[in-house]
């Protein structure tokens, strides 16, 4: 069951009405629980322009005229892209947001796999990854723009707490649970491949980004070796720790 | 049933076992009731070869020989002898290479007289060469000479003796025979092992108590756990046994070579490639048989037993001759290997003479496979417990030590007994048998360690390591004195 992170119907609450101050938005929650919704991450303002200005990115990329562009179809005045303290970026941030949040509505695990077994959490990691980088498409583009505003030293910390954020929310969704020092390797590792395969995205002529997808799993291959290594030093560790103390205690080390 | 240890030798015996004596004949008595165990010094579980050397160790020993024994096997060891008069047309797959140390140690307990010697192949010479590089060395005693010195030719030349299995054990069998005096409960299993009860008559509080398929209870005032792999008598024992699977299957076969061997009947050559699935090794018999060994992946291992004779003769030559990017390919052939082998042979380059002969036939149903693992249990000794051979180490084969250290262990825990009986300790305290755990664990650690490390080292395929190790290969190979060393180290020590 996917879990309901989020009230369902982003967009529709965002653009009802409402008089509560700006700063009520920006309030995050630090921990997740499935009994309160989240409140949605954009005040309804500042979320009515972004979304009319993020249909314009294709023609126009992320730019102030972008955002000029869809402050006038919101029925706005031109000078009240003021709203947006960091301007462009946060058209970016729009962007990555509302992917981040859809995922777990665009993608659906199915219970049963076709050969009836269950999908690994690899698998799923899998599937989330690549349907993240498929909401891409549309403005695949435009996206070194993106990442050009985005290494911008302002707004370094800011894409990159995004970034985890992503990751933390694929594996969320992929149902891994784990509670060891694997969390933060995990998070680390997903994240790195994610924005290298992002970067290769860029350049990705073929046709549906089937090297793209490629690409990915052979990021997600070299993984699984490392996992494996990482894996076997651990288990040889462990055997010569315990084999030196046996050594010494048959020599009659009081250990 | 007369007492199992006479007065006169109890009179040799320290006052703490002549109390035990003296107990004697009300045990006897007790022993018509059904539900008291009978009593015995030394249980061996496990008719290997490293339990029947300890067996034989004691009976062949003045001071161990009125020790009350009793082996249990599974098995009938009389149905699985080797014959006198075995033909040397067959072999069996299964053969281990003793070392000069062993061999000493079974000419002390008197077995190897009883050995089926036209059976045995002594070898003078190893060769080992990495399946990357081709880079080699050679094990002779006339290259491994000190550096100034000339040899000494009272050194013999022998490296190891390839022995079968059986012809250990029947060796073992008769010698034990001839010398008597031990209860053999074969074809029988062990039910359970449980600690007894303190009662009247005894205190079997920290003895073990085997219950036998047959119905039969013995308490063992020492318990041997010569039992193998999964050894029960460890399990029982609470010692936990740790290490690795190796996700490799050792394949083995009784070969038949083209000719006697480069070296002619008198000097016998052993071989060994390192190939990235692991080694593959063939072993000299007398007359031109050989016996393989061929450490490789599962999926593999699984291909080469479904392959026709020929094809499978085609596959161990080419693993001695062809590159491992061929032998990969090799595989994958549903079958056809042969015309294969031998067109890729013609334009393959080797030197016949420092490979093995062309293999001319396998002898039938002997390829077979086993898992290879490591395992190390965490000590080889608790309260009126020890165990030897398998069930406190198993071995990657790639040296061929895993028979070797389980008579080391034997010899060790013979001595350890002898000790104990000398002194007058109870010979199942773990105080009388921590010696045997100092001899023998460091030893066995360090064979371990150093084969595990072999293992991993020629698994590598590309790299900067290749390089390195067939430098370091070479430079053995160059400096006498160090390859010496290695190889008295290999021989057993001395």
């Amino acid at each position: 069951m996917a879990p309901a992170r989020l009230a369902t119907s982003l967009l529709g609450t965002l653009r009802a009405a409402s008089t509560r101050p700006a700063i009520a938005w920006r309030q995050r929650c630090l921990y997740h629980s499935y009994d309160y919704a989240q409140p949605p991450p954009f005040p309804p303002a500042e979320s009515a322009i972004l979304s009319c200005a993020y249909a314009h990115v294709p023609s126009h990329g992320f730019t102030i005229d972008t955002l000029k562009l869809g402050a006038r179809d919101a029925g706005y005045l031109d000078v009240s892209t003021n709203l947006l303290p960091r301007g462009v970026f946060d058209l970016v941030n729009y962007h990555l947001v509302t992917q981040r949040l859809a995922l777990q509505n665009n993608v659906q695990f199915p219970e049963e796999g076709e050969q009836g077994n269950k999908m690994g959490v690899g698998a799923k990691v899998r599937k989330l990854t690549l349907a993240r980088l498929r909401a891409n498409e549309a403005i695949i583009h435009r996206w070194q723009e993106a990442l050009a505003i985005m290494a911008q030293p302002t707004y370094v910390p800011v894409s990159f707490a995004e970034l985890a954020r992503l990751a933390d929310e694929i594996w969320f969704l992929s149902g891994d649970q784990s509670v060891d020092s694997s969390w933060y390797t995990k998070r680390a590792t997903l994240s790195a491949i994610y924005s290298s395969t992002e970067m290769y995205m860029t350049q990705d002529k073929s046709a549906n980004f089937v090297d793209t997808e490629q690409f990915l799993d052979n990021r997600l291959q070299d993984l699984i070796k490392v996992g494996g290594f990482v894996g076997g030093l651990g288990e040889w560790l462990n055997y010569t720790g315990h084999s030196t103390i046996n050594l010494l205690r048959s020599k009659g080390a009081r250990i | 049933m007369p007492p199992r240890i006479s007065l006169r030798q109890a009179r040799k015996l320290p006052p703490r076992s002549a109390v035990w004596v003296r107990a004697q004949p009300q045990r006897r008595f007790a022993s018509s009731s059904a539900d008291a165990p009978d009593v015995y010094d030394v249980v061996c579980v496990g008719g290997g070869p490293a339990g029947l050397s300890l067996l034989t160790g004691l009976k062949a020993s003045p001071i161990t020989r009125g020790l009350k024994v009793a082996l249990i096997e599974g098995q009938d060891l009389q149905k699985t002898r080797l014959p006198r008069d075995a033909s040397l047309e067959t072999f069996s797959n299964r053969c281990s290479s003793l070392t000069p140390a062993s061999v000493r140690n079974l000419q002390e307990i008197g077995a190897w007289a009883h050995v089926n010697t036209p059976r045995v192949q002594p070898y003078q010479e190893m060769q080992v060469w990495d399946g990357v590089t081709d880079a080699r060395i050679s094990f002779d005693w006339h290259t491994a000479k000190p550096l100034l010195s000339p040899r000494n030719p009272a050194q013999p030349t022998t490296i190891a003796y390839m022995i079968e299995n059986l012809n250990t054990v029947t060796a073992l069998l008769s010698r034990l025979e001839q010398l008597g005096g031990v209860d053999f409960y074969t074809s029988t299993k062990v039910n359970s092992i449980d600690l007894g009860a303190d009662t009247e008559k005894m205190d079997f509080s920290s003895w073990p108590i085997l219950t036998l398929s047959n119905g039969k209870r013995l308490a063992a005032r020492l318990l041997v756990g010569a039992d193998g792999a999964n050894s029960p008598v460890r399990t029982f024992a609470d010692i936990e046994s740790r290490g690795f699977d190796y996700g490799r299957h050792g394949v083995v076969a009784s070969l038949k070579l083209a000719g006697q061997g480069w070296g002619g009947p008198d000097h016998k050559i052993a071989y060994q490639r390192f190939l990235p699935t692991g080694p593959i090794a063939m072993l000299p018999l007398p007359g031109n048989k050989s016996t393989l060994v061929w450490s490789t992946t599962p999926e593999r291992a699984a291909k080469l037993k479904t392959l026709s004779q020929n094809d499978f003769v085609a596959m161990v030559n080419a693993g001695f001759r062809l590159s491992p990017t061929d032998l990969e390919y090799l595989h994958t052939l549903p079958s056809g290997q042969e015309e294969e082998v031998a067109w890729r042979e013609e334009h393959t380059p080797v030197n016949e003479r420092a490979i093995p002969m062309q293999v001319a036939d396998v002898q039938a149903g002997t390829v077979v496979s086993f898992p290879l693992r490591m395992r190390h249990a965490d000590t080889y000794t608790s309260e009126r417990v020890a165990l030897v051979g398998d069930a406190a180490h198993t071995i990657h084969p790639l040296a061929g030590q895993g028979l070797n250290q389980g008579q080391g262990d034997a010899a060790a825990l013979v001595r350890t007994i002898s000790h104990a009986v000398q002194t007058g300790q109870d010979i199942g305290s773990t105080l009388a048998l921590e010696s045997y755990t100092s001899e023998r664990y460091a030893e066995n650690n360090a064979m371990l360690g150093v084969c595990d490390k072999l293992h991993r080292l020629y698994s590598v395929e590309s790299g900067p390591l290749v390089g390195l190790r067939s430098l370091g290969l070479r430079a053995v190979d160059a400096m006498g004195p160090l390859k010496a060393l290695f190889m008295s180290r290999a021989a057993g020590g001395s």
